[in-house]
């Protein structure tokens, strides 16, 4: 007898690893992040969170590491994209690959060097704990922007541009109006990518000697010191946070794509 | 209950060393012994003839096997039964605490002093037998060698009425210090823990990212004028004050503790996990808080690059520290052969020859001495004895470690400057280890309070930021 093989089987290896992987140990992070001790059901943890003026001190500065970070990588990222997806085909590649190609190399290694060069700049690394952070954190995460915005902004037909200029438009506004516009899903998906690591990527802190700690640190924290409940809420905050920031970018996306461009097209 | 269940469960999921551990026992008569050791804690042998270890019995030691490998060529050929040892390694005694909780087992680790309380209180070691402290037998190289100062820290040294020495067997000691550069830091500025609030180096120390070598830096610097007044140090039961004082987890202690160590943060480089030493000598900082063990790595390293650096515990008051051989209840089930094996394992390394293997490669100081053996001696003396013809008459110094050897020649003709370095690194003057304290395992409250204090200093301080910008 033949063996029937359906599509369907490929996602297998996959399911197994979501149950495996994610959805099982979401499900004991939420039972460790809802109970005391003793097994009893509590919000203990939860109010003890954001009583504390150090903890939700931490929560408001990985906030503003993550949103400097963020808007930092997206003034430095739109510019490039746009000139990488503008220039011919074949340059433009090679350009974009010149971008991409730091990933290709261990990131341990690039902030370790990234450290020897501020040395060498500040003198002593400790002066400026905050802005070695956000330089740290825009390098290891730059690629990350970069990338989302490109694929956007190659696509953009040319012929849009010209239209509106044709019609009048200055340069100024053919941007705000036209270009803009068109890449937000670029910028969305760019800043979802980057913002939310960017509050617990705490190996960066680590290496340019920021001793405050980020929610990321905070999560290592309690769970090397066996405290697995205060450790799953402060990984739960981070998942609301996650959840709603995506759901509130898709709902734009979303807009975008059955508004505007829906017409245009 | 339901806490334990869903623990082994999420052990079982994300550990594959369980499935590996049940695959292994196929094989015919042979016992497996399942190790864990700190990382880089046991000779890799490979040693080239350069490193080789000369004794004054003219015999030279220059390994080329492990030391597992040669436990394993050693028991089969000493008891005539076929071991093979499964070693792995742990980063933190937390780490492997927690490894065994979510279900890795072994039969032999090597935790730390508050850590074996710990697993003490929780049930979970098994003892050393009678045999394996019975003096009788030469293959009892432990307590045969055993340094007779360790045997009394392990013998007093108990938690619930039971001494630690029941289930453990020592491996390295050392005490907790500053390395300091002398061209910038005095010696007298290095000798007490209050370097780390001195302004003067701001920006230019580290302190280690654990939150027990923090509180103990921070509750000496509280207890500073207490514990070094003449009235205090002269007391009888000084020894039992001074642990009182330096254990201390009330929460006047903590709450005092914590406001000096977010001055220390706001004073230091930065709280270091392993940088320190590389820091150290390319300069970055001057000065950091370091165990005594790679305190003389570090020196060893400044020195290749021809920076030299001192090491020293604090004259008010030094971390005695050290990590012992335990024997897991979970690991060895009863089981009588593999009990033996674990045995025989630690014997094997407190043989003098392999305590001297382990201290040249790692640095650290074994809780060996050797017994009747001159070997450990012979070793301090080839390390650290002055040339007479190369170290002037009158910078050699009489460096006395008799209280450790427990024998009246163990007095090492040296370069002054080792007093200050890598030989008072390993083997401290006996009058600091007289203001040496263990720090023990705290308990549930206090170690509570002890974690959310170290969290409080280490989260963004809002207040003091408001107060900053205003």
């Amino acid at each position: 007898m033949k063996y029937a093989f359906s599509r369907k089987q490929l996602a297998i290896p996959y399911a197994i690893f979501l149950v495996l992987f994610v959805i099982l140990p979401l499900l004991v992070v939420i039972f460790y992040a809802f109970t005391d001790g003793e097994g009893h059901v509590s919000f203990h943890n939860f109010l003890a969170f954001f009583a504390s003026s150090k903890t939700v001190g931490t929560l408001l500065y990985s906030i503003v590491i993550a949103v400097t970070t963020t808007l930092i990588c997206l003034l430095i990222a739109y510019p490039t994209a746009y000139v990488l997806a503008k220039t011919n085909i074949r340059s433009g590649d090679a350009l974009l690959l010149l971008f991409v190609l730091p990933m290709w190399i261990n990131f341990t290694l690039r902030i370790t060097a990234l450290k020897e060069i501020l040395t060498l700049l500040e003198g002593n690394l400790a002066m400026h704990p905050f802005l070695n952070t956000i330089v740290g954190m825009v390098y290891d995460f730059l690629p990350f922007m970069i990338l989302p915005l490109y694929n956007a902004l190659v696509k953009l037909d040319d012929s849009y541009m010209e239209a509106a200029q044709d019609l009048g438009a200055s340069r100024r506004h053919v941007f705000l109006k036209v270009v803009l516009p068109l890449s937000v899903p670029g910028i969305v998906s760019g800043v979802t990518m980057v913002l939310l690591p960017a509050m617990t990527n705490y190996v960066v802190l680590d290496m340019v000697y920021n001793s405050t700690y980020i929610m990321g640190s905070l999560i290592g924290s309690y769970f090397s010191s066996y405290d697995w409940h205060n450790g799953s809420v402060i990984s739960i905050i981070l998942l609301i946070i996650i959840g709603v920031s995506t759901l509130l970018s898709n709902r734009y996306t979303q807009g975008e794509e059955n508004g505007r461009v829906g017409n245009l097209r | 209950m339901m806490n334990k269940a869903l623990s082994l469960g999420m052990g079982a999921l994300l550990c594959s060393s369980l499935f590996l551990a049940g695959c292994g026992d196929g094989g015919e008569e042979e016992i497996i012994l399942r190790v864990a050791n700190w990382e880089e804690y046991m000779d890799e042998g490979d040693w080239d003839e350069t490193s080789a270890v000369e004794f004054s019995d003219g015999s030279v030691l220059c390994p080329e096997n492990t030391l597992v490998e040669d436990f394993e060529d050693w028991f089969y050929e000493t008891y005539g039964k076929k071991v093979r040892v499964e070693y792995s390694t742990f980063g933190t005694n937390e780490e492997l605490y927690n490894q065994i909780t979510i279900g890795d087992v072994y039969d032999l680790a090597c935790p730390s002093e508050y850590m074996i309380m710990k697993m003490m209180t929780e049930h979970m070691l098994e003892p050393f037998s009678d045999e394996f402290h019975d003096r009788g037998t030469k293959e009892n190289y432990y307590v045969n060698g055993v340094s007779p100062y360790i045997a009394r820290v392990y013998d007093e040294l108990s938690i619930e009425g039971e001494s630690i020495s029941k289930y453990a067997a020592g491996y390295m000691w050392g005490t907790l210090g500053i390395v300091y550069n002398p061209e910038e830091v005095t010696e007298e500025e290095a000798s007490t823990w209050k370097l780390l609030t001195n302004e003067k180096f701001s920006r230019r120390i580290t302190i280690k990212d654990s939150v027990r070598d923090a509180y103990f830096a921070g509750v000496s610097i509280y207890n500073y004028d207490t514990i070094t007044e003449p009235a205090f140090l002269d007391q009888a039961d000084y020894a039992d004050e001074m642990f009182a004082k330096l254990n201390a987890t009330d929460a006047d202690t903590v709450n005092a503790v914590e406001d000096i160590l977010s001055s220390i943060k706001r004073n230091v480089y930065s709280f270091e996990t392993d940088s320190g030493k590389a820091d150290m000598v390319t300069g970055k900082v001057i000065a950091n808080q370091q165990w005594s063990g790679d305190a003389v790595y570090t020196i060893d390293q400044a020195e290749e690059d021809g920076v030299e650096l001192c090491y020293s515990a604090p004259l008010e008051s030094t971390n005695l520290w050290f990590d012992g051989w335990v024997m897991l209840k979970k690991g060895i089930e009863e089981d009588p052969e593999k009990k033996m094996a674990a045995e025989a394992f630690v014997n094997f390394l407190s043989m003098p020859e392999n305590a001297v293997r382990n201290m040249d490669y790692i640095g650290y100081t074994s809780v060996i001495s050797g017994g009747d053996s001159d070997k450990v001696l012979d070793y301090v003396n080839w390390c650290y004895e002055a040339d007479p013809e190369e170290v002037p008459e009158e910078e050699m110094v009489e460096y006395d470690i008799c209280y450790f050897f427990d024998r009246e020649d163990a007095v090492i003709t040296t370069s002054e400057d080792q007093t200050r370095r890598q030989l008072y690194a390993q083997y401290p003057p006996a009058e600091v280890m007289d203001r040496s304290v263990i720090m023990a395992y705290f308990n549930k409250e206090g170690n509570e309070r002890i974690n959310r204090m170290w969290t409080n200093v280490r989260c963004f301080d809002l207040r003091a930021w408001w107060e900053g910008l205003r």
